[in-house]
């Protein structure tokens, strides 16, 4: 570490280098901390997090009982011990709370002023954050599994939706209807992402076993399917030529830089694939459990010199090295399954949320103090950090 | 609330993992000479590929010798002239750790030709590993004196030579290698393709169905050992030490190195060694 500050000192080192140093050995040592909690308010599981990317301040969560919280994430606490504490709510007793579990929530990408929120009763509400009310609602005719809107976009404002109809819908949010529709999934679409490097590049993931890539901008349909045997017709059975997986293809997620693409399927596989040319490339992370009948969310990490995958699996977290296909470590610590997690990139933080109604936050482990600041804390005889419960309650002397 | 149970035995091996990754990040990657690190995260990946480029010819040699080791397990006095040892791809992965350079090293053995790679066909994933020359043999001895030895040989010195793929189709065999329809209905007469669709054949091992039936008997036996143990688990060791029933024809490593590659089982570390638990899904 010295070596590493040394060389940025002196102009031998691109700052950069110690910054994904750094980020990547706090992405390695994760772990629960009795310090950092999450305020319990969802009385049901927790289908869906959402930090946003302007400040990294505020996180949004869907409830399986229809309820969006928002937690502020920042410790303006001067203790070490804090707990993220819910800004506001949209509990049971709004009148413009979703009837049924919400399956996925975003922070608009430019701003906190809006949030989007779909649900399995139909619709995708648009809402205010300060007046906590749905400013636009998009009726659909299924229930909607998952939406997205584009993390980049400054020249559309489209969200992509993927619901049970095999059709991938588009809304656009300046003019507030469905402007577009993607045709040529099967079955129905469980995930849909858009790239982060091109705006115009969306992925949609389905139970017919596919994952397409589209171009929004042509009208002919998917750029190509990905295909799990790179096109090569030996070694598949007919039933699963032009397949990602063997079973129902449900997670999605981009590495950071847009360059690969991240499939989870119910075969009980996750595959890397290169985005530009739709390559498998082949890297085995081994059996990654996947029973989730619905989207399941998974982050990867950024801003590493290793990328890493943090992949619910049951009732625990695993973490893989994405390109070397490493199984790092699993972090358990849910009393139930797993559905969703996030990766916060300033802090290397990772929060997640299951079906025991917790949102649990995984904070590099704290280096440990140096000699010399315990030494100067003795000295100096005051002990801001001592847990009142360790306190000697009792007094020697005799008065009291 | 946030007070968790951890085995500390499973943390001490995740604890090494991680400091290998993190010796890896903060000195540098092995192999370069303190360059600075390109900024992909996609060349960091190769970074670390880069470090083992070095015992990547070790490598191969490093998997043929396990595939050696795992084809001696198979018993000799069942094992006829007509069948040539085979392994399982995924038993490699019991031996080695990881897991995409296995696959790599095998990919480069089998464009080298010198193994060749089967789908069995009572699972789609689980594909059969033969060394070439074994194979060449053990079919070639077989065929003598057959009216299916000459489209055999042809089959064999063509068809494996050039192409390493595991299923052929029509026009390929027609055109490509010039079998004639009578050929290649021989040919599936004994045994060397197996039909997959219309106009589209697996390659496969002949006489392999002895091989395929007592492997899947065996696979049976030690899961039902396994799983009828107190909590679905058993130390390595011990399954091991267990007599095995007679339906159980191969050596118990054997089917060891099949379940804990095909993550059947769950491997945990403990202080007593390797318990193996039966993974339900």
């Amino acid at each position: 570490m010295l070596g590493f500050l040394f060389g940025r000192q002196t102009g031998l080192d691109d700052p950069l280098r110690l910054k994904r140093a750094e980020s990547t050995r706090r992405a390695l040592c994760l772990e629960l901390n009795p310090d950092r909690n999450v305020e319990r308010i969802h009385g049901n599981g927790i289908n869906t997090i959402d930090i946003e990317v302007i400040e990294g301040r505020y996180m949004l969560s869907g409830g399986a009982d229809g309820v969006v919280v928002i937690y502020d994430l920042e410790n303006h606490s001067r203790k070490p011990h804090y707990t993220c504490k819910a800004v506001c709510t949209v509990g049971r007793s709004s009148r413009h709370v979703h009837k049924f579990s919400v399956e996925t929530v975003q922070w608009y990408p430019h701003d906190t002023g809006m949030f989007i929120s779909s649900s399995f009763d139909k619709t995708m509400k648009v809402w205010d954050t300060e007046t906590l009310k749905p400013a636009e609602i998009f009726q659909f005719v299924e229930n909607v599994y998952c939406h997205q809107m584009s993390p980049i976009a400054r020249k559309h404002s489209l969200i992509a939706v993927g619901t049970k109809n095999p059709k991938v819908q588009l809304c656009d949010l300046k003019s507030g209807s469905c402007i577009q529709v993607l045709q040529g999934h099967r079955g129905e679409v469980l995930s849909v992402k858009w790239s982060p490097r091109y705006e115009y590049i969306l992925a949609t993931a389905s139970t017919d076993s596919s994952v397409r890539l589209w171009d929004v901008r042509r009208a002919s349909g998917s750029l190509f399917t990905l295909d799990q045997f790179n096109g090569d017709p030996s070694k598949s059975s007919s039933e699963a030529a032009n397949t990602a997986h063997n079973g129902r293809v449900n997670g999605l997620c981009f590495t950071g830089d847009g360059l690969f693409l991240l499939t989870t399927g119910t075969d009980d596989r996750m595959r890397l694939w290169e985005t530009a040319t739709g390559k498998n490339t082949l890297v085995n992370y081994g059996k990654v459990v996947n029973e989730s009948r619905k989207g399941l969310k998974f982050a990867v990490s950024q801003g590493c010199s290793l990328e890493f995958a943090f992949v619910p699996c049951g009732s625990s977290v695993a973490v893989y090295a994405v390109h070397s296909g490493e199984l790092v470590t699993m972090l358990k610590g849910h009393y139930s399954n797993v559905d969703c997690c996030e990766f916060h990139p300033d802090y290397q933080e990772l929060y997640s949320g299951g079906k025991d109604s917790n949102i649990l936050a995984w904070i590099p482990t704290p280096r440990p103090p140096d000699i010399e600041e315990e030494q100067d804390s003795k000295k100096g005889g005051s002990q801001v950090a001592l847990n009142p419960a360790f306190e000697d309650a009792w007094s020697s002397s005799d008065e009291d | 609330m946030w007070f968790r149970n951890r085995s500390y035995a499973a943390e001490w091996r995740t604890m090494n993992r991680k400091r290998a990754l993190k010796c890896d990040t903060f000195c540098g990657k092995r192999g370069r000479s303190g360059a600075a690190e390109p900024l992909p995260a996609a060349a960091g990946g190769g970074g670390v590929a880069a470090g083992d480029r070095g015992d990547r010819v070790g490598g191969a040699l490093d998997i043929k010798a396990s595939l050696e080791h795992i084809m001696s397990l198979l018993p000799g006095k069942l094992w006829s002239d007509t069948v040539p040892r085979i392994a399982l791809k995924h038993q490699l992965y019991s031996l080695h750790r990881d897991r995409t350079r296995v696959d790599r090293h095998l990919n480069e053995l089998r464009e080298q030709g010198d193994v060749l790679m089967f789908q069995l066909g009572f699972d789609s994933e689980s594909v059969a590993v033969v060394f070439a020359a074994d194979f060449k043999a053990k079919v070639l001895a077989a065929e003598v004196g057959r009216a299916t030895q000459g489209p055999v040989e042809k089959f064999l010195n063509t068809v494996l030579a050039s192409c390493c793929d595991m299923s052929v189709d029509e026009t390929k065999m027609l055109q490509e290698f010039l079998f004639a329809d009578s050929e290649i209905t021989q040919l599936v007469k004994c045994g060397v393709l197996t039909v997959k669709d219309a106009g589209s054949w697996w390659l496969s091992i002949p006489n392999s169905g002895r091989f395929t039936k007592y492997f899947i008997q065996g696979r049976k036996a030690v899961l039902g050992m396994i799983r009828k143990s107190k909590y679905s688990e058993m130390l390595k060791s011990d399954l091991e030490g267990r007599q095995t029933t007679s339906r159980v024809k191969f050596h118990i490593q054997y089917h060891i190195h099949d379940i804990v590659g095909a993550e059947l089982v769950d491997c945990i570390e403990t202080t007593a060694g390797v318990l193996l638990r039966f993974a339900d899904s």
